[in-house]
């Protein structure tokens, strides 16, 4: 009661109302998929107590243990080696280090499991070359271990970006201090840089255990069953709805604990870099340490990118003439106007959430914030999953047959990717002094005028940026798109995902390829504009 | 009366109010200055005034026209009220011309010349606001501040962010330019000589409570407790017939012998004289001298009678 008298008495009503409507409807999905629990099948659940969750949990706990170490190594080393050491095509690493972000998963996976088979570019070379060792790499590949790396070196970027910010961010100052103290090399590493970047090297893990958990097409190629794999197989191969609602509410707790850790750990070790920390200036590399340098930057970016991306290439032009080109154009339009049209609503929806947060410093609209930010770690399947129960379980809804629609599809989008809009949005909002929207008030000029005439002129960087990230990661999707996108509806992602799965890599190649020089354009736009961000500030 | 404060009571937590009953008038063109600590809630009150926060009880009246009582709140558009902040928020985006005419009425338009030479801002108006020095910056909060020719201005500490060197030009500079414009102002800050320099009257404020409200040399001469006494100036306790007084350390002079003697304990240098540190029946006093002195060395000192302070019984123990 005494929360609504407090919303009728607040001065923004208005935007109050609208960001608590939209709310209720981004959150409508999965409050229904928890209300559904309830009603559950009983022989189901056990069913999937004694035979599957087992599998599924200790598959789903092994390939993150391995993803993780592995973008652990190529993302932490490297980030120390570029924000410290001056070396040759240093400023070429920062840049290409970010790449394997536009190589989604499942192509990556697709494209490894294809070297490597016994069809291959690496087993045919063998047995040509050295048939003598040709019989050890003579091995099967679909195994988790594999997988796992592949999407380590997939995923590392994650852990890249953030590193790469909180070793820039520590600054000399901290770096002097210890050095004064006697630290230095690997200790000055592991006693004062490593403690100072763990939030961040945390969220970034955070990241990639999220994107392990959401993943469909590289487990599902490799054969690896996870709790995303079992909600598509219970739903759609053994139309199971009660077991695929549960697996999608357990697949939810997992994710709610992972979260609950990383807001604890990064909470007790959240740290505030003094402003005038001077950036470090990059040192010189000795002989032994350049190597060292070299190396760290270029496995993963050779394996992470350069790899795939060269067999793709070569898929190409090997099938060059049996591209149809007019598919290829009809696929990346459909994927540029989904990802385009997703990528400005969820901008808009993070810019009402964030402006309302701001203006009205009611507690409500801060957790509503925080709650519709957990879209984004939300598997895709669970989202699927929830949204269709949403539209054929409430009878107001139901009428409008809107699955397999479009807009059920920009919705789903909208749920899940909310939050990477928002993120860079927030930050450049925390920049700017309250004092701008005081004074602003004081010149007499509203709500919605302060927004159109000083947020969004002063926030413009901001609002590209989230544009890009959010555009870059919308073009890679596939577990919505396949579960939500309309009848006879494509996009690269599903195209790259179909061939694949029916191993016709050679046709899936140039979608592929359309996904990742797409994905590369706007990277290198993004990073180059983060860049500047780090200078000016 | 042009601004009317009463019974202004403003609190984010019940228990401990923040500003508890204030009252207060000011008349048309004065410079008011609101002097308190950091943290006693002095940009919280410009903020009550401008309309950026609502107050729990009392009311202010500007021109006439109530703008927040029991049943009104005029909303901060809609007050004509300018604000300059501390850190000089000039819109990072806005050239400072476009910042000085940011959501101007036309009518004002024509004032912009006369502001720019005011404020002597005239060769910079194409530049943006970090080409500009912090002064420069304050001048250009303050033209677009006193461009809209505003009933009341309010200066949330105006100088605390300048240096040294420049400061009293500047506080010359905005003094001149309030003046010319006769726009009623109300400047909050923590340091005693912007009050002394810039104020009609000086309002102190300590514990959510008014002290004094006067004009500096009322206050300096007849501060209402103790409090008011030492915030313009250093005072010393001279017990004198069973009641304790309060005597000003430059009302002190050195004598070659007197009634009154006292133990040097330190002499520090500061520019044009010494400031010396003695003890008076274990009573710590300052005092100033041409000369630096030896520590322990016994001085002797007088003082006219007149310059005595008495504050009732009750202030001894008072803050």
């Amino acid at each position: 009661m005494e929360i609504v008298q407090k919303l009728f008495k607040t001065e923004n009503k208005r935007w109050l109302l609208v960001s608590l409507i939209v709310s209720t409807i981004l959150l409508a999905p999965l409050v229904l998929l928890f209300v559904n629990i309830f009603n559950i099948d009983v022989s189901a659940f056990l069913y999937l107590w004694n035979n599957l969750l087992l599998e599924y949990s200790l598959n789903t706990v092994y390939l993150i243990f391995i993803t993780s170490i592995v973008s652990l190594f190529f993302g932490v080393i490297p980030a120390w080696f570029i924000s410290n050491y001056a070396f040759r095509f240093r400023r070429f690493f920062d840049i290409a280090l970010y790449l394997p972000l536009a190589i989604p998963t499942y192509i990556m996976a697709f494209t490894y499991s294809d070297i490597l088979s016994f069809t291959g570019p690496l087993q045919s070379f063998l047995r040509a070359k050295a048939p003598s060792v040709s019989d050890v790499f003579n091995l099967d590949y679909l195994q988790i271990e594999v997988l796992g790396i592949i999407l380590g070196l997939s995923l590392y970027p994650y852990i890249y970006t953030a590193c790469r910010l909180s070793f820039s961010l520590i600054g000399s100052t901290y770096i002097n201090m210890s050095k004064s103290l006697g630290l230095s090399g690997l200790k000055l590493f592991y006693k004062v840089v490593l403690p100072l970047s763990k939030p961040a090297i945390f969220s970034g893990l955070f990241l990639v255990i999220m994107e392990v958990l959401n993943e469909y097409g590289a487990v599902k190629y490799f054969g690896v069953n996870t709790y995303t794999t079992g909600i598509f197989r219970a739903w759609f191969s053994m139309g199971n709805e009660s077991t695929a609602i549960q697996l999608a509410c357990l697949l939810l707790f997992i994710v709610f604990f992972f979260l609950f850790v990383q807001k604890t750990i990064t909470k007790k070790t959240k740290f505030y870099y003094s402003k005038n920390s001077a950036t470090q200036k990059l040192s010189p590399l000795n002989k032994n340490k350049r190597f060292y340098a070299y190396f760290s930057c270029l496995v993963p970016f050779v394996l992470g990118f350069a790899i795939p991306l060269t067999y793709i290439l070569f898929n190409f032009f090997y099938n060059f003439n049996d591209i149809n080109f007019s598919k290829l154009l009809s696929l990346s339009a459909n994927s540029i106007s989904v990802s385009t049209i997703a990528s400005l609503i969820i901008i808009c929806v993070a810019i009402l959430f964030l402006y309302v947060e701001k203006i009205s410093k009611l507690t409500i609209n801060k957790t509503l914030n925080q709650i519709t930010s957990l879209g984004y770690v939300v598997p895709g399947a669970v989202i699927g999953l929830a949204i269709i129960l949403l539209f054929t379980k409430t009878p107001f809804l139901q009428s409008f047959s809107l699955v397999g629609s479009f807009s059920v599809l920009i919705y789903a989008y909208v749920f899940r990717f909310l939050a990477v809009g928002k993120s860079p949005i927030k930050s450049s909002l925390e920049k700017h002094p309250d004092s701008f929207d005081e004074t602003a008030k004081t010149l007499g000029l509203g709500p919605f005028n302060i927004l159109r005439k000083i947020h969004f002129p002063i926030n413009k960087l901001a609002l590209i940026i989230a544009f890009i990230v959010t555009f870059v990661d919308l073009l890679k999707e596939l577990p919505i798109t396949l579960i939500l996108r309309p009848f006879n509806f494509d996009t690269l992602a599903t195209q790259t995902y179909q061939f694949a799965i029916e191993e016709m890599m050679v046709d899936s190649a140039v979608y592929s390829l359309a996904i990742i020089i797409i994905g590369t354009i706007m990277l290198v736009l993004l990073k180059s504009m983060v860049n500047k961000q780090i200078n000016a500030s | 009366m042009h601004l009317k404060v009463e019974n202004l009571i403003k609190f984010y937590n019940k228990s401990e109010p923040l500003i508890s009953s204030l009252n207060f008038e000011v008349k048309k063109g004065e410079i008011v200055s609101f002097l308190g600590e950091s943290g006693v809630g002095k940009t919280t009150f410009l903020k009550c005034i401008s309309g950026l926060e609502k107050i729990n009880s009392g009311s202010i009246t500007l021109n006439d026209k109530v703008l927040n009582s029991s049943d009104v709140f005029v909303s901060p558009q809609k007050r004509n009220i300018a604000f300059v902040f501390q850190d000089y928020p000039l819109f990072p985006h806005l050239t400072l011309e476009e910042n000085i005419i940011f959501n101007l009425e036309k009518k004002y338009v024509n004032k912009l010349d006369y502001m720019l030479s005011l404020t002597n801002l005239k060769n910079l108006t194409k530049r943006y606001p970090h080409e500009l020095s912090g002064g420069e910056q304050q001048r250009a909060c303050i033209a677009r501040a006193l461009i809209r020719e505003p009933d009341l201005l309010l200066l949330d500490e105006p100088f605390s962010n300048l240096d040294l060197a420049i400061k009293h030009n500047i506080i010359d500079e905005i003094y001149q330019i309030i003046k010319a414009t006769e726009t009623t102002t109300i400047l909050v800050t923590h340091d005693i000589n912007d009050s002394l320099n810039i104020a009609d009257k000086i309002l102190v404020f300590k514990a959510g409570k008014l002290q004094q409200y006067d004009n500096p040399v009322e206050m300096y001469c007849k501060p209402a407790n103790c409090y008011c006494a030492k915030i313009l100036g250093g005072i010393n306790k001279y017990h004198k017939g069973g009641e304790d007084f309060y005597i000003r350390a430059e009302k002190i002079k050195i004598e070659a012998l007197s009634e009154i003697s006292l133990t040097v304990k330190k002499s520090l240098f500061q520019g044009k004289e010494y400031i010396i540190t003695a003890d008076y029946n274990g009573e710590t006093w300052s005092l100033f001298s041409s000369t630096p002195l030896k520590k322990e060395e016994k001085i002797f000192v007088s003082f006219d009678e007149e310059d005595l302070i008495y504050f009732p019984p009750h202030c001894h123990n008072y803050f």
